[in-house]
């Protein structure tokens, strides 16, 4: 899952990419105004925390440009301003979440967790794959009853498939959600994750579309 | 001790009076003496005539012509109590009981009717043996024996009489006068002080924030008054904008760097619980900061705010699965600020979605004993709060969850907005279970 955190903090921003990064989260940081309604345009997120006051376009401002561009990414704001008429203005302009600072990282991470999960459709935090489970709430991955250890890529690979069970992702859009925006990016870096995810959980569940992408197929 | 009334009313009215009741009081001594002194006037002609025919009895050599005085006495006007004296160097002769006299007071004496250098002519007081009072006029006159003087003398009561019978229906046209100047004083002093007491009702308004300004088409010498007034208030306005905007600024800049601190030493649970504590005072003292500045009233209409707020809640506890029915008609509108409004209203739905296990209900409707209040209920079908602790929950601040946000701290606040606005909250149990929280509210 990869976040676009807008926060001007110098000291809060960085803080908040380390903590979401702990949790497997791919998180680009941006900390104006003017830069996070720009990545937001042109960027794949699956989410993104967005601070209400900040340089150059406040956060209320950046909202709006993306969704006046049809960018329907769930958004958070997370905001020191803790007034029900501020939270009922950010819902109105199109927010998805509204959390209060000072904050539980724990909070902000089950509510970005099940921000993303009812973005792709589902209703309910367990999705299961064959012999393959997903708590979307604690972000764990069991096979066979039993805990799958995945490092952050794999696990960000495997829960893009697992959201979109059924569906081809496209491999650019995979690799859009799974590696930061000035990550560098090797060719051949996403097969060798899809690679090592079949070791672990079978080479059955991700099916490779060629020329399209990757797909996760579920027995029945 | 104060000797003037604290009220102004009073005052005037005082003042008012005592005037009226000098002037009348002068306007009755005047009249009286004046009326006295034409009725003196009137008396001292006829005892003047008197002496005028006694002294035509007295001959150039100073003796008495017994045979005219005799012819004279007749036709001497008297009356009971009249009585006259004729003393020469040799003799003296009168009526009998002729009283005692001095010279009466110098303002009693008339220009002289026969000024001439050989008779004197004075005005006299005193009193009969019987201690009847007189008035009387005695006359000198030069002879070759000596000076003789023929004396005349009336009953007071001769003048006082008419003079009482005069002054009786004065002093009451006098009272009644009083009477009439205190009613009409009465009256203007209510007349006049009206635009006063408006402003003050106006004020009273203002100052509870049903009104923005008083009235400025004042009489003249309120004008100024209502002005200055106005200013206050406007300089008011602008402090509590301040004081807002001052919290609102300490909000961010305490906050973010808590943020950053509680990021720091998530894995240490003593530190954190010490900036746990660091936020909840922040947020009280916040909060308690924003309630304390609110009190612009406006009318804010209830079902939109209502909407929004559900909209809201319904979005922060999304994945628990709460229902919110909301029953308010369209035309109900509460005199609260809205941010206030939302606040109230905030704390007491985030709340019931908080304790609720499947339902939030949010009623309104115009209270049945007060046309102007409006109740609102909001009720959720969670455990509620038993009786015994509702006393403790309605205390400032107190949280009987301590994991998280409890009832405590929104229903703190809740009850402190309500307060400032004039309204009650009280809480009841939800049927079938479950707390209900009843809030009145003024209409707009």
């Amino acid at each position: 899952m990869r976040i676009l955190l807008v926060e001007d903090d110098a000291d809060l921003g960085p803080r908040i990419a380390r903590a979401l990064r702990d949790e497997n989260f791919a998180v680009d940081l941006a900390d104006d105004g003017i830069d996070a309604a720009h990545l937001g345009e042109t960027e794949l997120y699956d989410a993104a925390v967005l601070d209400l006051g900040l340089p150059g376009l406040d956060g209320v401002s950046v909202l709006r440009a993306w969704r006046e561009a049809k960018r329907d990414l769930p958004v958070l704001i997370l905001t020191a301003r803790d007034a029900w008429s501020d939270k009922v203005a950010g819902f109105k302009a199109g927010a998805d979440d509204y959390l209060v600072k000072p904050f539980r990282v724990e909070e902000l991470v089950m509510r970005l967790r099940a921000m993303v999960r009812r973005a792709s459709g589902h209703a309910q935090p367990r999705l299961e794959c064959g012999p393959l489970r997903f708590d979307s709430q604690v972000g764990q991955f069991e096979l066979d009853g039993l805990p799958l250890r995945l490092t952050a890529f794999e696990w960000r690979v495997l829960s893009q498939l697992m959201l979109r069970k059924g569906a081809v992702i496209e491999r650019l859009n995979l690799l859009e959600r799974v590696y930061e925006g000035d990550a560098d990016v090797d060719s051949n870096s996403l097969e060798v994750i899809i690679g090592r995810l079949r070791k672990k959980i079978g080479a059955d569940l991700i099916e490779t579309i060629r020329g399209r992408g990757y797909r996760l197929t579920c027995p029945a | 001790m104060r000797l003037a009334p604290r009220s102004l009313h009073a005052r005037l009215l005082v003042l008012s009076a005592l005037a009226s009741t000098a002037a009348l009081g002068v306007a009755g001594f005047t009249v009286a003496s004046v009326l006295e002194r034409f009725v003196i006037e009137g008396l001292d002609e006829r005892l003047d005539s008197q002496l005028t025919l006694l002294a035509s009895v007295v001959a150039a050599d100073g003796r008495i012509d017994r045979a005219r005085l005799e012819q004279r006495l007749a036709t001497l006007q008297a009356g009971p109590g009249w009585r006259w004296r004729i003393m020469t160097p040799t003799e003296t002769t009168g009526s009998s009981d002729f009283p005692i006299l001095d010279p009466g007071p110098p303002h009693h004496r008339p220009p002289d009717i026969a000024r001439d250098d050989s008779s004197r002519l004075i005005p006299m007081e005193g009193a009969s043996e019987a201690g009847v009072p007189v008035h009387a006029r005695r006359l000198t006159i030069q002879t070759d024996a000596g000076p003789v003087t023929i004396t005349a003398a009336a009953p007071r009561d001769v003048v006082l009489r008419p003079i009482r019978g005069a002054l009786m229906p004065l002093f009451g046209v006098l009272i009644l006068l009083a009477g009439l100047l205190t009613t009409a004083t009465l009256v203007q002093l209510r007349v006049g002080m009206r635009p006063l007491r408006r402003l003050r009702e106006q004020l009273t308004e203002l100052r509870t924030g049903l009104r923005g300004t008083v009235d400025e088409d004042q009489p003249t010498e309120l004008r100024p008054l209502a002005a200055e007034l106005n200013a206050l208030a406007a300089q008011n306005a602008a402090a509590l904008a301040g004081a807002r905007q001052s919290a609102a600024n300490l909000a961010h800049a305490l906050k973010t760097p808590v943020a950053a601190l509680a990021i720091d030493v998530r894995d240490d649970p003593a530190r954190s619980a010490q900036v746990a504590r660091i936020d909840t005072t922040i947020r009280h003292h916040l909060a308690r900061a924003r309630v304390q500045v609110a009190n612009h009233r406006m009318a804010t209409a209830l079902a939109p705010a209502v909407a929004d707020l559900v909209e809201t809640v319904g979005r922060l506890h999304l994945d628990r699965g709460v229902d919110f029915a909301i029953a308010i008609p369209d035309d109900l509108s509460v005199a609260l600020d809205p941010h206030d409004l939302d606040e109230l209203l905030g704390n007491l739905l985030d709340n019931a979605a908080r304790y609720a296990s499947r339902g939030v209900t949010i009623e309104a409707h115009r209270a049945r004993d007060d046309a102007r209040r409006i109740e609102v209920a909001v009720s959720d079908d969670g455990p509620g709060i038993p009786t015994a602790a509702r006393d403790k929950v309605m205390q400032p601040g107190v949280r009987l969850d301590e994991q998280g946000d409890g009832h405590g701290f929104g229903l703190a606040i809740a009850i402190d907005l309500t307060a400032i606005y004039g309204g009650s909250l009280t809480l009841e149990d939800a049927t079938p279970s479950g707390l209900r929280v009843v809030l009145t509210l003024p209409t707009a």
